[in-house]
Order: structure tokens, then C-alpha cells, then sequence
């Protein structure tokens, strides 16, 4: 049986696009969004990849919850060089607990070895969907890896944590979330992603999964936060520190 | 003596048995040349067919102009040009003269005509056709010894292989055994109007003065005569397995007319890839017949190795060896363990090293295309998803905000506060369109160059227009790193900005820019009259549109950045510019055409380099060692890279563009 | 109200984030049935557990096993005591410790949890949570569905509470062995050799420019105000040419991309190829001895000076605090 490395990957806005709240206060204005792979996701994917290289054994399945919008993203896995793809047709915003249980029951279904996926999604900055999983499926759980070293009945992976690098040692099947110092993701060219076109994404809607969504988090309000730089000038040490401590958490 | 009984008797001194020896050679080597180059012919053409076809009179007019005159090599390294003019008109003429010898020679035979009785090759014709054969005879040996004079220095760039030195001997021999033989049968036949053959005259009066008589010079030239047969069709079996082969190859590669203009790519569409199944070139069979030719002309002088800037700052690539690395695949190729040409054969540094500065397309003698090459290779790379780090971000940056920084496309106008820069939209009326460019839009220093441009084309009365927010990345820099569809994506929504609004001129003050809207565009259906602002300041000087004042008397340099200067031509303009501010041009060792890269073209403006190995180094002490004050520059990235590297150097030079410089000389009119 | 805070602790001490969130449970468990319960987790922690009674009552759970804080068994303890205890709300400081352990106990209770909140409030009878989104770009009010809640909490959320005189009780509690698995095992902490964290991965990041003069003023001057925040240093690429700095500190389009709380750019005149490494930070602070510096357009406040007076003033300043 092959070693099967399951890497959910988000589609979340460009990093560098100007987030807006929408007039009607409960989402950001998406017009002029483009999209991609939460870049913690791509560097799973670049892992799993990666693990693939040193195995040979791996098959790499990128899942994507959510719209038919998520394919873009899966292609781009795919021309990463992911062996096939999943999308579980759901609708989005999902929670991390109900991303956790639809992952959970595809990964009874798929019995993989490895659960891959970024630390946090850049969009909703929880960092909870892994750690869920984790739970959910009793499984080891190693969060913000920054090396994965793999052997036969587990990994050795070292994680960033806020006082240093932690080293643990977990068994098959795992969890495993990634951090940016990971690696560099390969860059997917549109040769790639039109390559990929002949590899199959396969589409599992909810109720074959038998989960029903139980919303857990439940959004009332988004609040621009001014992305206008204050540009003050200041004379003195004193009033900087002052608004230091007034407009950041540091203090 | 009257010149209708000059003649000379071929195969005189030769007898019949050894006549038909001969014949027997020369045939057999005539058929190892022909089969061994019928092989190298047929490796061609499993080549990707060439996209033009060139009519075979307008190739021999191609070859016959740009072989006899050597003209790049004339342009770029006049002195060096002197061996290979002499070596290659010399061939021409003696392969010639030897033809015409065979023409006559069997046409004798089929007349039966004797020995000393032949059909043209006599009289007055015989009066030139020698003393001719006899120049293009010591312009090869003066060559050929020029050019082993060159190898015994041992330059580092020319290439050295057993089988060269073979060679040159051979025909530093054949040249010196020619005239001998000459002698000797001068001697032995002893005819009337020895003059004619001038060389052959001077070579058999030494022998006698050594006491060669008639008689003895019969065995002598008989010796001799062998040896020199024996070594020219060694020779010519040898043409096609030798460096000899670069004639014909690099005749065919010269025989293509027009050349290709720098400065311009090969277009690869999606389609294309869709249908061969492959992007860039990753086998020798993905090239071009054009291209393969051309590996085969490389004869590893090195001029392209030399003038490489990557190469004099220490990086790993030579043009000339990426040139050579493929031609040592040829006799694999097609095969199924072929190695893979980028990433293996050459490395992925070695093709990133590349600054696309085309100093290396511009030098080749023979038109080998290094330039093509590589990014044929780096098409590979991208496609194959071996790109990381910060070049991929870039690329990913430019796909999804049609800008290398990822910035938003509202802040584009930022760069005219406090200024009044109509957009299209604002003055459709427009007579030109100012190109913004990216740098200027984003980077707070280059803001500078177009601040200075619009307060210029305001003071000259130009009605122009900017396309704002809707302007994007020429994606020029994503092109030449290989990223063909990024590029693709970016020129399409630019060319539909254009069309809209009827754009046909353009100005811009980056050349690269420049070289993109006018190279890269017409393949994306843009077609515009682009020119650099250099040009237009200059004119609008010229015509007295711009009052300037001509005292500034400021000792300044200027850089030529290379896609204005090498890739497009553009010198004088801007140099007409400092002249008119009245500035003391102090010209840098390397400039016009010849200039000296930044570092900062073909995408390396966005890889990260470690300050030790950055290309670029030694064109930034150039301008250090120029001590000016000032370094005068016509394009964004040398700015940057100048801008930068001369604050680090804490050097009191400060870098401004042509732009910033005209109006601090503006005469302020009422 | 029932408040379980879990303390992350380093042998001897709580620390900082974890009094703060005692404090940030003091302001939700205001009424009189409320109580606020601190869990200390370790391996012979009783200095921990005194320290944290100081606050609030302790539930210690002591046990080799749990030893290194590994989440597989941490969070089994903590959900067992959540559940044990009938607790309504499960709190922890905004950390890597938090999110991974809480994290996992979220996943074993039910997932009703919010991440990083930075204040709440109460909309009848539902508490409102306010917590950042898209790296700080928006403050989203969510309400949680669940029972038990679990949230952690930024470490400015609130002030650490005042202690009590005497100590409230510490109570042990049993550690139930068939907790522990074997499939996850501590190999060992690697504190960082150069003591400052990845310039990617830092809350605060000090960088310098042009600026310096010297390697030794880097360190003194950029790595002392960084310390001062426990931030990482990171430079502009004039100084890496400059030979000032190594490479892999370089902050922009060709070296890293940063997007921390806090970014002080220090003699950087601001090239937009620094400014595209940067530009997302939260807070942006420039200190430069040329009025038009471009880094000042970009920056939120800005003191226009010889940094070599100015940056001695601030680390001077901050250590007195």
C-alpha cells in the first residue's frame, strides 16, 4: 500500500491585495481579490513533494474544501506535481472545526499516513483546523514544523516555537502542520497548470460524507482596521514610546 | 613575353601510377567528408523547423557580405578581426582557384587535349588567376600564424582541443608546402613568366640560391608534392569531424538574412505548448535547426566569454561553454538516456547568472544566439517548476499584480502628487503616451525620473497622457526569465489598454520597457512607434521647444544601459542632451554600444545575490575610477543598481537620470 | 461562569501571557458564582503552582509524563479537566504553546474556539469576541457556539490581576496514566544560539540601513532594540552589500518578506525594493537623518534624526522599564 501524504490546501486572497471590509460588515470586499493557495499550504504541498523525492512510495492528494473556485488552487497543486486532487463541494466560510471533521472522515475513508498542511490560513488566522484534526482522529500532532525528517515509522520534526526549536518525535499516521522556514514552494508555471488538466480532481459533495455543518464560529461583525499609515512626525523618544504602547500589543 | 603562352602544366612531374594514387585518395577522402557531414546534416534537421525560409540567392548574398567583411567582428574588435578575414577569404579564394584547376583538368581530359595544352587556364586568365591564388595562399598563412600566436598566448577564453592544434598545424603546413612545391616545380619545369606565380618565384630563386638545379628539384617537387596531397585531403576528409566544420556550419548560420534583431525573442504560445507537450528546451531535438547550426559554428574563440559581465563577476556562466556544453551532446542525441540540457547539463546557475545584456549575441562572428539559448533553457526551468525562492515570487508578484513588488494597481498614480498628469482618460486628445513604467509608479526614487519627464513635456507644450491605473508590467522582465505566459497575460491586457485608446506612439524613459513595447509587443498585436526619452528630449531641445541653459559646465558620466545602447542603438541622443545642458562629458572606457552591463537585466534585478558575486561589479568601478561627479543614467534598473551599489561603496558620486538633469538646467520661460 | 486558565510556565514561573490572561478571566468572570481556575501541568512544578495561587486557585497536575509539553497528552489532561470540572471556559495566552495544546483540547471539546482575541464584550447574554483577521487588516466580532468555550488571548488583552494574600489553594489532581501515548516523545529544546527568533516569524523587527557604520553598531544599536522587544534584526540590502550584515538578514524583494506587529527601520531610506519586504507590517517606525527619506511616506510615525542619538535613547528608555 502506498504511503498516501493528504495535504488540505485553502484558497485564500492574494497576500498582497488590499483587504476591505464589504459595505455589509460581514465579509471583505472580493471584486478585486485574486486568489491563491494559503501559502503555508503551498509549502506543505513543496513537502509532501519533497517526500515523494525521497520516497517511493508517496502519493500526494491535495484536498480543497469548498466552491468549484477552489479547482484554480487545486490545478495549481496539481501542476505542482500533487498526484490527483480532492474537492469536497462545500459552502465557504467554513469554521475550522467543521474543515476538521470534513478532513477527519476523509481521512477514515482514505486511511493516509500523513495529514500535511500549513500552521494557519492567511485569511482567518486561526491555526486550529491541524490541531482539530488531530484531535478528532487521535492522531500525534507535530504543529510548525520547520524540518520534517521521515524514517519507516514516523518523523523526527522540529518546531518553531516562541522559545526555540522543539524537537519531537512522532509516529505514522500524523498530523503535521508547516511553518514558513519550511522550504520555498516551486513556482507552478501555466504549462504546469495546463499539464495538470489531465489529472483528475474528484468531487466528493457533503452529504457522501455524511457530516452535516454545525457551525461553531459564527461571524457578526468585520471592522476595517485604517490601513492609512498614521505618518506622524515625531521629536521625541518619549512620544514615540507613548503611541507604541497606545497602538500595539507589545507593551 | 606575350601572356597567351603563360600557362602551367597540372600534374606536371607526376606520373600516371601516382596520378591515379591520387585520384583513389581523393575520392576516398572526398567520401568520408561527404558522409560524415551528411550524417551532421541529417542531426539538423531533427531540429524544430526553422519559422522562415530564405530564398537560396539572398543567402548567398547574406553569407558572401557578412563572411568576406567579418562585420561583427570589424564593429567590436577590429584588430581581432584581421586573422579570421585573412584565414576565411583566403579559404574561399583558394577552394576556388582548386575548383576551377579540377574544372579545367577534366575538361582537358574529356578533349583530349595533352598535358601542356590546356583549355582556359592560360594566357591572360593564367595572369591573374596566379598571382591571386598566390595572395589568398599568404593571407591564410598569415592568419592561420596570427591566429596560433593567439592559442600559444592562450588566452582564457579561447577554447583548446588536441584536434585544434592538429588542424592549424595542418594548414600552417599546407600553406608552406603549397608555396614550396610551387617553387620546386617552377624550378623543375622551368618555364617562361615564372613571375606570374610572385611567391613560387621568390621561394624557388632562394632554392637555387641554396643550389637546387632542374634536376634535382624533380624528386624534390615529386616528395614534396605528396606530402602537401596527402595533408590537404587529410584535411579534407577531417572538415567535417574538426573545428574546419564551423565554415560550413557558420556559412549556413551567416547565410540567414535578415540576421535576428537583438533584442527580440522567440514567441511560444500556449497552443504550441499544448500541442508539442513540451515548453522551452529541456533536448537538443527542442531547438531550432537555426540553433543547432549554430552549435556547430562555435568555434570557442571566446569574444562572447569575455565581453559576458556575469562571467567577469565570478558567476558560473560563459556563454561560450553553455554554447560548447550543448554542442558535446550532439553525438547523443535523440538517445533515451539523453541528460537534460537545463538543470543538468547546464545548471540552473548557471542559466540564472544571465543578465540578458546580449553583449555575447552582439559579439559572435558566426551569429550564435548564447542569449536564445539560455532562455530557451530557463523556459525549461519555469516549466518544470524548478524556480523558487525569490525569482518565483516575482513571477508570482507580476502574474497577480502586474508589478515585480506585488504593490496595488491605485497606488500607480502616487508618483504625480502635486503634479497635473492627465491620464488617457482625462486628455484623450493626446499626441503621445507617456510609459510610466513600473519603477517610476512604485519606487520612490525612480518617482524622481517621471516627475522630471511630465514637468519637461508640460514645459515643451507635448500634449501626452499616462494610462494611470490600468498600466501593467511590460512583463519584459518576466519574458526574459523564461515566464513566457505571465508575460503573454501582461502584453495582452497592456495592448488592449493601447488599442482603446488608439495609442501608436509611445515615449518612455525605460529601455527596457522600450525594447519590450517595441520587440516583444508586435508578436502580442501591438505595434507602436516607440521612443526613448532620451530621443524625445532631444528633439524638443533641438527644435527649441525646451530652453535650456548650456552652462551647467558639471563634469559628469554616462552609463549606456545595455537595451538602449547595444540592443537598440540609442547613443547620441542622450549624449546630445548633455551636451546641450553644457555638461563635460567624461566618457567611461566602455561606453556606446560597447557598454558594460549594470547587472540588473533579465530578471536578475530580482534574485537574490550575494553582494560579493553580483554581476555588475566591475562596470560600478569603472564609474568610481571616472571620479565624476555625477553619473549621468537612462534607465531605472541601472539606476537602482548604480544608485545602490555606489552608497555602499560610500562613494561622493550620485546617480541621476538624463530626465532630472535636463530640468535642473531649464531655463524657466515666462 | 467557570474559568479554567492553563498556565504556560517555564519550571519556575508563569509567564507573562498567561498572568495576562488570568486578568483578561478576572474581567469575564466578574459575577459572584464565578471563578477563575488556573491548571498548572509539569513535572515537579510546585514553584509554578505557588506562583500561580498568588492569583487565582490551582489545579496542579503533576506527573513525569508530562514533563515536556507535548499536546497529545497535555490537551488529553486539560480536556479531562475541563470536563471533570464542569468548566465553561478554557483560556490560554496567544502562543505557540497555546495553539498547539489548546488547539488539540478545542478539538477534543467540541471545537467552539477563538484564536488570538484581543477584547469582548457582552450583547445580551452572548459574549462577542474580537480577534484580528487577514495578518491585522480586519477585527472580526464573532460569537461562539459550544460549551466548553476555548480562546486565547493576546498578551495586551488585559493586565496581569493583582495577587492575593494569603495564596489560594493548589489542589492536585490525578493524572490518569492512559492519557499518555507513546506516539509523540520529546527529543529536546534548542534555544536559539543568537537568543533573537527568525525575522520572518518575529513579532518586532528592527532593521537597519544605510545608516550604520559598523558591524559592531548593527549589534549594539539594532540587535540591543531588538532584544528590547525580544524581536529579530533584519537589514536593507545596502547594508548586506556593505558587507555590514549577512545576507540571510536582508528584508525585501530579494531577501525575506516580514509582517510583523512592530518594524523599526533604522537609517533605511526606504527603496521600494526594501519597502516590498515590509510594507505589511502593522506598525511601521522610521528613524532617519534625511527629512525625504521615501521609508517616511510609508511609515506611521517617524523621528527625523541621527540615530545614533535617537536608538541609544529608545533601548535606554525601554530598559528602564
Amino acid at each position: 500500500m502506498s504511503f498516501l501524504v493528504l495535504v488540505p490546501t485553502k484558497r485564500v486572497p492574494d497576500t498582497d491585495g488590499v483587504i476591505r471590509v464589504a459595505p455589509d460588515g460581514l465579509d471583505v470586499d472580493t471584486s478585486h481579490l485574486s486568489y491563491l493557495i494559503n501559502p503555508f499550504d503551498a509549502i506543505a504541498v513543496e513537502e509532501a513533494l519533497r517526500l515523494r523525492e525521497r520516497r517511493d512510495d508517496v502519493e500526494v492528494v491535495a484536498v480543497g474544501i469548498g466552491g468549484e473556485a477552489y479547482e484554480d488552487e487545486l490545478r495549481t497543486a496539481l501542476a505542482m506535481g500533487a498526484d490527483r486532487a480532492i474537492r469536497v463541494d462545500a459552502p465557504e466560510p467554513l469554521d475550522p472545526w467543521n474543515v476538521a471533521e470534513i478532513l477527519a472522515e476523509l481521512s477514515r475513508r482514505l486511511e493516509p499516513r500523513l495529514v500535511l498542511m500549513g500552521k494557519q490560513a492567511v485569511d482567518d488566522d486561526s491555526a486550529q483546523a491541524g490541531q482539530f484534526l488531530a484531535a478528532r482522529l487521535g492522531w500525534p500532532q507535530a504543529t510548525f514544523a520547520s524540518q520534517i525528517d521521515d524514517s519507516d515509522d514516523g518523523a523526527t520534526v522540529a518546531r518553531e516555537t516562541d522559545h526555540g526549536i522543539e524537537t519531537i518525535a512522532v509516529t505514522w499516521p500524523a498530523v503535521i502542520t508547516v511553518d514558513l522556514r519550511l522550504n520555498e514552494p516551486r513556482y507552478a508555471s501555466l504549462p504546469g497548470i495546463m499539464a495538470a488538466r489531465s489529472k483528475a480532481i474528484q468531487e466528493i459533495p457533503l452529504a457522501e460524507l455524511g457530516i452535516e455543518i454545525q457551525r461553531r464560529v459564527e461571524l457578526v461583525e468585520l471592522e476595517q482596521v485604517s490601513s492609512e499609515r498614521a505618518g506622524q512626525r515625531l521629536e521625541t523618544v518619549d512620544e514615540l514610546l507613548d503611541h507604541l504602547k497606545e497602538n500595539t500589543d507589545l507593551f | 613575353m606575350p601572356t597567351e603562352t603563360l600557362t602551367r602544366e597540372i600534374f606536371r612531374n607526376i606520373g600516371s601510377g601516382p596520378k591515379a594514387t591520387f585520384y583513389g585518395l581523393a575520392v576516398l577522402a572526398g567520401l568520408v567528408a561527404v558522409t560524415t557531414a551528411w550524417r551532421r546534416i541529417r542531426r539538423w534537421r531533427s531540429g524544430r523547423t526553422s519559422e522562415t525560409r530564405y530564398p537560396l540567392g539572398q543567402r548567398v548574398r547574406a553569407l558572401l557580405s557578412r563572411v568576406l567583411s567579418q562585420a561583427t567582428l570589424a564593429k567590436t574588435r577590429p584588430a581581432a578581426s584581421r586573422a579570421p578575414r585573412c584565414r576565411c577569404g583566403g579559404f574561399a579564394v583558394l577552394t576556388l582557384g582548386t575548383i576551377l584547376i579540377a574544372v579545367e583538368h577534366v575538361a582537358a581530359m574529356l578533349a583530349g587535349r595533352a598535358a601542356d595544352d590546356p583549355v582556359f587556364h592560360k594566357g591572360l586568365y593564367y595572369a591573374i588567376y596566379e598571382p591571386v591564388m598566390e595572395l589568398a595562399g599568404l593571407a591564410v598563412l598569415v592568419g592561420t600564424g596570427w591566429f596560433l600566436l593567439r592559442r600559444r598566448r592562450a588566452d582564457s577564453s579561447v577554447g583548446h582541443r588536441t584536434s585544434d592544434w592538429l588542424v592549424l598545424a595542418g594548414l600552417l603546413f599546407l600553406g608552406g608546402s603549397g608555396f614550396l612545391v610551387e617553387g620546386l616545380r617552377i624550378i623543375e619545369a622551368n618555364s617562361p613568366g615564372r613571375w606570374v606565380s610572385f611567391v613560387g618565384a621568390a621561394v624557388a630563386g632562394g632554392l637555387e640560391a641554396v643550389g637546387v638545379t632542374r634536376t634535382s628539384a624533380v624528386l624534390m617537387h615529386q616528395c614534396t608534392w605528396w606530402l602537401h596531397a596527402v595533408v590537404a585531403l587529410g584535411l579534407l576528409a577531417a572538415v567535417p569531424s574538426t573545428r574546419l566544420w564551423h565554415a560550413l556550419a557558420g556559412g549556413v548560420l551567416l547565410s540567414n538574412h535578415p540576421p535576428r534583431t537583438l533584442g527580440t525573442l522567440t514567441t511560444v504560445t500556449i497552443e504550441e505548448v499544448e500541442a508539442t507537450g513540451t515548453y522551452g528546451v529541456s533536448q537538443l531535438d527542442h531547438l531550432a535547426v537555426r540553433q543547432l547550426v549554430s552549435l556547430e559554428a562555435c568555434v570557442s574563440c571566446g569574444r562572447c566569454q569575455d565581453e559576458c559581465p556575469a562571467h567577469a563577476a565570478g558567476k558560473p556562466l560563459s556563454p561560450r561553454d553553455v554554447v560548447q556544453d550543448l554542442a558535446g551532446q550532439l553525438p547523443g542525441m535523440g538517445s533515451e538516456d539523453a541528460p537534460v540540457l537545463a538543470g543538468d547539463v547546464v545548471s540552473d546557475e548557471t542559466l540564472w547568472s544571465c543578465t540578458a545584456c546580449s553583449a555575447c549575441v552582439e559579439v559572435c562572428p558566426l551569429g550564435v544566439d548564447p542569449l536564445e539559448l539560455i532562455i530557451d533553457m530557463r523556459r525549461h526551468l519555469v516549466g518544470s517548476g524548478s524556480v523558487r525562492g525569490s525569482s518565483a515570487t516575482t513571477l508570482q508578484k507580476l502574474g497577480r499584480s502586474g508589478n515585480p513588488w506585488g504593490l496595488p494597481a491605485e497606488e500607480r498614480m502616487d508618483w504625480t502628487e502635486g503634479l497635473q498628469v492627465p491620464t488617457v482618460d482625462d486628455q484623450p486628445d493626446f499626441d503621445v503616451l507617456y510609459w510610466v513604467g513600473c519603477a517610476a509608479a512604485y519606487d520612490r526614487r525612480s518617482r524622481n525620473t517621471a516627475r522630471a519627464m511630465v514637468q519637461l513635456l508640460q514645459a515643451a507644450g507635448v500634449r501626452f497622457a499616462v494610462l494611470g491605473e490600468r498600466e501593467r508590467c511590460t512583463g519584459e522582465s518576466a519574458r526574459r526569465m523564461g515566464e513566457e505566459f505571465v508575460f503573454a497575460e501582461l502584453a495582452a491586457h497592456n495592448v488592449k489598454e493601447l488599442s482603446r485608446h488608439d495609442v501608436t506612439r509611445i515615449v518612455t524613459h525605460c529601455p527596457h520597457c522600450l525594447n519590450s513595447l517595441k520587440h516583444d509587443y508586435p508578436d502580442a498585436g501591438g505595434h507602436y512607434e516607440v521612443v526613448h526619452h532620451s530621443e524625445f528630449l532631444a528633439e524638443l531641445v533641438s527644435d527649441g521647444r525646451l530652453q535650456v541653459d548650456d552652462s551647467s559646465g558639471k563634469r559628469i558620466t554616462y552609463h549606456d544601459p545595455c537595451y538602449l545602447a547595444r540592443v537598440n542603438g540609442i547613443v547620441d541622443a542622450p549624449r546630445d542632451v548633455l551636451t546641450a545642458v553644457g555638461a563635460e562629458l567624461d566618457e567611461l572606457p566602455r561606453h556606446g554600444c560597447r557598454t558594460a552591463c549594470c547587472g540588473g537585466g533579465g530578471g536578475r534585478m530580482w534574485l537574490d545575490d550575494g553582494p560579493d558575486d553580483r554581476v555588475g561589479r566591475d562596470r560600478l568601478e569603472e564609474i568610481t575610477t571616472a571620479g565624476a561627479e555625477t553619473v549621468v543614467v537612462s534607465c531605472p534598473f541601472c539606476r537602482t543598481m548604480f544608485g545602490d551599489g555606489l552608497a555602499a561603496a560610500d562613494s561622493p558620486t550620485n546617480v541621476v537620470d538624463l530626465a532630472e538633469l535636463l530640468i535642473n538646467s531649464l531655463e524657466e520661460t515666462s | 461562569m467557570h474559568v479554567l486558565v492553563l498556565a504556560e510556565h517555564d519550571g519556575e514561573r508563569l509567564r507573562a501571557g498567561t498572568t495576562a490572561a488570568l486578568g483578561f478571566a478576572r474581567q469575564l468572570a466578574n459575577g459572584e458564582d464565578d471563578r477563575v481556575t488556573c491548571l498548572v501541568l509539569g513535572d515537579s512544578v510546585d514553584a509554578v503552582a505557588n506562583d500561580a495561587a498568588t492569583f487565582v486557585p490551582v489545579l496542579l497536575g503533576s506527573h513525569p509524563d508530562l514533563a515536556a509539553p507535548l499536546a497529545d497528552r497535555w490537551a488529553a489532561v486539560t480536556a479531562g479537566v475541563v470536563r471533570s470540572q464542569s468548566i465553561d471556559l478554557l483560556l490560554g495566552a496567544s502562543s505557540t504553546f497555546s495553539r498547539d495544546i489548546l488547539g488539540r483540547a478545542g478539538g477534543l471539546l467540541g471545537g467552539a474556539m477563538a484564536s488570538d482575541v484581543t477584547g469582548f464584550r457582552r450583547d445580551e447574554d452572548r459574549l462577542v469576541w474580537q480577534r484580528p483577521m487577514y495578518a491585522g487588516a480586519v477585527t472580526a466580532s464573532v460569537v461562539l457556539h459550544g460549551n466548553p468555550l476555548i480562546v486565547t488571548v493576546r498578551p495586551n488583552a488585559a493586565e496581569a490581576p493583582s495577587r492575593v494574600t494569603p495564596s489560594a489553594s493548589i489542589t492536585p489532581i490525578e493524572i490518569d496514566t492512559q492519557h499518555v501515548t507513546t506516539s509523540t516523545r520529546h527529543l529536546g529544546l534548542d534555544g536559539r544560539p543568537s537568543h533573537r527568533p527568525d525575522v520572518t516569524e518575529a513579532s518586532v523587527v528592527v532593521s537597519g540601513g544605510r545608516g550604520l557604520k559598523t558591524t559592531e553598531d548593527f549589534e549594539q544599536l539594532v540587535g540591543g532594540l531588538a532584544d528590547q522587544f525580544q524581536g529579530a534584526t533584519g537589514s536593507s540590502r545596502a547594508l548586506v552589500d556593505a558587507g555590514l550584515t549577512p545576507n540571510d538578514l536582508q528584508v525585501g524583494q530579494t531577501g525575506k518578506v516580514v509582517a510583523p506587529e512592530l518594524y523599526i527601520a533604522v537609517g533605511i531610506s526606504g527603496a521600494v525594493q526594501h519597502l516590498a519586504g515590509m510594507k505589511n507590517s502593522r506598525v511601521i517606525v522610521a528613524i532617519n537623518s534625511d527629512p525625504h527619506a521615501p521609508i517616511f511616506e510609508v511609515a506611521d510615525y517617524g523621528i527625523v534624526g541621527d540615530l545614533y542619538d535617537i536608538v541609544p535613547e529608545m533601548i535606554q528608555q525601554l530598559d528602564a522599564n
